[in-house]
């Protein structure tokens, strides 16, 4: 049979080419070196989990202290132990989604479809949909870049794919912070991806590789498979609003226990009559040979795993500085004409519209001569009004550059205008030929305080709790945040856009800066993180929503605030309760009361350093 | 008169695509691209390499494996009334008794062991799979059947598995080209029948002598260098399961034999 096809074929190659020659005239060709395109695999259909695996764990929940099987470091170890479930029944909580490898683990249905250029039917996206938290992501497929680090993070993360082999490769960054497993074991905002789905027949699998830097000293490698169902499961959604759980709780209360203190940490081991250490011993728990060394282990061994090491010094951040430091300003559109430019230490925030522009703070002022260059980009008109969130440097820094660059129009005409030349002082005495620098008065004051030179200082001040400009077709709001990083600070909310500037009051690089000296205390900037949650809403299941630009860190929404307010309650919280058993300074900082946080803000050098942290809030907390 | 250039070569292009793809489908009759002449051997043919040193990462099941559970614990096990009765009568003082120590040990069972796996080319036509736990031997053949089986790892049939389509997409047998190519890589696919009755878990929960055990073998290299095993196995057994159970187990790509640590079946 094989020797009689030989003949055809040849033939058949023959006159194809012929006709290939005279028909196709050249057109349609490939490029010179382009490959055949890569088999893609189809993924694509509805799909319900089988829970063969962990599903007591994925389905009805997961027991405190069963963290076997994961890699946790000390702090995600320490993080997982400090967890009190109950602290989903706060209102920013309650409908937190799960983040991307989670999810994947869910229960519930999924459905997977492809997006394709309608002109060229090339695939531009694969898209997952989840049931449980309706959790949608976007796989893309057309080879775009991820997006640089201080964009937004979100629950699915960002992914792209292609095809390799018989499988979906897929690599995931951008993830909120959230569950490896929903008691308490953490998987940061840090973590990123490895992903592979296989299809066999009408069976999927999807193997994730989770790297943490900050939670994790290995991979965490899990699989979830899937069944194809013939049709539409007709089971979507997942309704979830956040209500009133429980009334009359301190609006600073966050449900956690201190270090050590972990009422059910024996529970796990207990009922299942494992050895205390096993599911507490982190990377070594998913190798063989591990039953047997768990089961020498003392009791010493074990107890030791529940509170931080004694004696250690503090764990520095392992999440890079998302603040690019190559010289260039660089700008991120958030909402409608509101941007955030980075790239000259602390964030920078500018509106734009028919007016001048509206700009929150300008940075170190290292590169304000860029820093205006960017905004005439963005704006045909000058720079109009400038608030600052602080009086500390990094917001403060570019102030007399850009007011120097733009213009106050409201001004001239206007009796301040007419009481130059000797009535007015600082910008006021030549409106036409100066932005208009705007704070709460703690600003000025510490600023003369400090003598900063006159141009840099804020002459359009407020006392009290809020400042009020609608500018650009839009209100903003200056509200006053007493006593929080300093005396003197301010988040700016821009209405209609709903987007919050909070200054330092919020980062996602570091602890925060109590700067006592300014009038900072650790109750006002808790004080402060709630009064910024106050203030937003979710899109979806705790995100999207509200956008948060941060002091320093990349944009967020009201997800990230949470939790940085939980750290800094749950740090106050330990401190307290040391000061209140006695405890001295160099007794607390020996405690290591952020050893679970370390990995992610901590910074033994610089200009704020865990220490210094842990200082003022004791020095505050003993005041 | 332009749009009808435009029909015309729309037409001629359409034939010549159609006569394009429909040669490689006509001359080989089997795998595009596969030159003619005697079939290489399962070894030239594979797929992907899965040879060399696994060991696994319990990160799944994690109490059930690490440790042996309780009687009675089978949670996630889609088991039907019969198995659960002989779960529920699970003996590991009786297994022993009958030299039956190696019951977890089948190959519904051993890869969900904490092992280590040894995978080497027996011949050009045979895998082998050594697991130091239990020290189990696996023997996956490419073709013909070897072998009586009803032994712990029954009789495995293997195949180098890729994506098809289940019919062609053009007529009288042809197919014209419009079914895809297959992908530059793919798995091992392992049937594996004439088991005798095991564990499918170490706590007694039992598998029987009707078993169709199927697993596709999946290799993923991770940047970094590290490389992935994936085992994704489906257990059908009419005797005590109300479903097919199914899962998937990783194993991490080891450069050498550290760790190698050959041990008997412990029943407990």
């Amino acid at each position: 049979m094989r020797g009689f096809m030989k003949i055809p074929c040849t033939i058949l190659a023959v006159v194809l080419a012929l006709v290939m020659s005279v028909t196709l005239h050249g057109q349609g060709r490939p490029p010179a070196g382009q490959s055949p395109p890569a088999f893609d695999v189809d993924v694509t259909g509805y799909w319900t989990p089988a829970l063969h695996e962990d599903g007591l764990e994925r389905g009805g929940g997961p027991e405190i202290a069963d963290y076997g099987g994961f890699a946790l470091n000390e702090a995600g170890r320490l993080f997982a132990l400090s967890y009190d479930p109950s602290r989903l029944t706060l209102r920013h909580h309650q409908c937190d989604a799960y983040v991307m490898p989670y999810q994947m683990r869910a229960v519930g249905n999924f459905r997977i479809w492809e997006e394709r250029d309608p002109h060229t039917q090339q695939l531009i996206a694969i898209d997952v949909w989840a049931q449980t938290t309706e959790g949608h992501r976007v796989i893309w497929m057309d080879g775009r870049p991820h997006p640089p680090a201080w964009a937004p993070h979100s629950f699915a993360g960002f992914s792209t794919g292609r095809f390799v082999g018989n499988a979906l490769e897929i690599f995931t960054t951008h993830l909120k912070q959230g569950w490896l497993r929903r008691n308490g074991s953490p998987e940061s905002d840090q973590a990123t991806v490895m992903e592979f789905i296989v299809r066999h027949g009408d069976h999927l699998s999807d193997t994730t590789v989770v790297t943490d830097p900050v939670y994790l000293t290995e991979p965490e490698v899990r699989s979830n498979d899937y069944v194809r169902q013939p049709g539409d499961h007709h089971a979507w959604l997942y309704a979830c609003d956040d209500g009133e759980e429980i009334t009359g709780r301190a609006p600073d209360a966050v449900p956690n226990y201190p270090f050590g203190k972990q009422p059910f940490a024996r529970e796990y081991s207990q009922k299942y009559k494992l050895p205390l250490i096993a599911s507490l011993a982190g990377a070594e728990s998913m190798y063989p040979g591990f039953a047997a060394k768990a089961k020498n282990a003392t009791e010493a061994e074990a107890l030791a795993k529940i509170q931080p090491a004694p004696n250690q010094p503090s764990e520095t951040s392992r999440a890079p500085n998302p603040e690019p430091r190559d010289g260039e300003i660089h700008v991120l559109p958030i909402r409608g004409n509101v941007y955030m430019l980075v790239g000259d230490g602390g964030n920078i925030v500018v509106q734009t519209g028919d007016q001048g522009a509206f700009v929150v703070d300008t940075g170190e002022g290292r590169l304000a001569d860029t820093v205006i260059v960017a905004i005439r980009k963005l704006s045909q008109r000058p720079i109009q009004f400038i608030a600052n969130t602080s009086m500390h440097g990094e917001h403060v820094g570019g102030n007399a550059k850009l007011a120097a660059a733009g213009s106050d129009p409201s001004l001239p005409g206007s009796f301040f205008d007419l009481q130059t030349p000797g009535g007015a002082t600082g910008h006021l005495a030549d409106p036409t030929h100066h932005a208009t620098l705007m704070g709460q008065n703690n600003v000025v004051v510490r600023l003369e305080a400090a003598k900063a030179s006159e141009d840099m200082i804020p002459s359009d001040t407020y006392l009290e709790e809020r400042r009020r400009k609608f500018h650009n077709g839009e209100l903003i709001e200056l509200f006053h945040e007493s006593n929080a990083v300093t005396d003197g600070d301010s988040i700016v909310h821009f209405r209609k856009s709903d987007v919050i500037a909070t200054g330092d009051i919020f980062t996602t690089t570091q602890y925060p800066f109590i700067d006592l000296k300014n009038g900072g205390s650790v109750q006002g900037e808790i004080k402060a993180l709630n009064d910024i949650l106050s203030r937003t809403g979710y899109e979806h299941e705790e995100q999207g929503g509200t956008y948060i630009v941060p002091g320093h860190g990349y944009l967020s929404d009201e997800h990230e605030v949470v939790e940085y307010r939980d750290m800094v309650v749950i740090v106050r919280d330990r401190v307290q309760a040391l000061i209140k058993a006695g405890a001295t300074l160099e007794q607390v900082k020996a405690a290591r009361v952020t050893a679970d946080y370390d990995t992610r803000y901590g910074a033994n050098s610089g200009p704020w350093t865990t220490a210094m942290f842990v200082e003022a809030v004791y020095n505050n907390l003993k005041q | 008169m332009a749009g009808e250039s435009v029909v015309t070569r729309r037409i001629a292009l359409t034939t010549s695509l159609i006569v394009l793809a429909a040669i490689p489908n006509v001359c080989a009759q089997g795998r595009p691209g596969v030159p003619l002449g005697p079939p290489p051997s399962p070894r030239a043919a594979a797929l992907i390499d899965i040879t060399g040193y696994w060991v696994s990462l319990i990160t799944e099941d994690w109490r059930y494996r690490q440790f042996t559970p309780p009687k009675g614990d089978y949670v996630s096990v889609p088991i039907n009334p019969a198995g659960r009765k002989l779960a529920d009568a699970w003996d590991p003082a009786k297994d022993e008794a009958a030299g039956e120590q190696c019951k977890a040990y089948g190959a519904a069972g051993i890869m969900r062991m904490p092992t280590r796996l040894h995978i080497t080319w027996q011949d050009d036509d045979t895998l082998k799979l050594e697991a130091d736990a239990g020290t189990q031997t696996r023997i996956f053949h490419f073709g013909s059947r070897q072998g009586a089986g009803i032994d712990w790892q029954g009789i495995s049939l293997a195949s180098w598995d890729y994506p098809r389509a289940p019919i062609t997409s053009g007529f009288g047998g042809i197919d014209f080209g419009f079914t895809p190519p297959p992908p530059p890589g793919g798995s091992l696919k392992v049937v594996t029948t004439k088991l005798r009755p095991g564990y499918l878990r170490k706590n007694g929960v039992p598998y029987g002598a009707g078993t169709i055990l199927t697993e596709y073998f999946d290799r993923f290299d991770l940047p970094g260098g590290d490389t992935l095993l994936l085992v994704t196995s489906e257990v059908n057994d009419p005797e005590y399961l109300a479903q097919p159970f199914w899962t998937s187990t990783h194993f991490k790509k080891q450069s050498d034999a550290s760790g190698w640590n050959p041990t008997p079946c412990v029943s407990r």
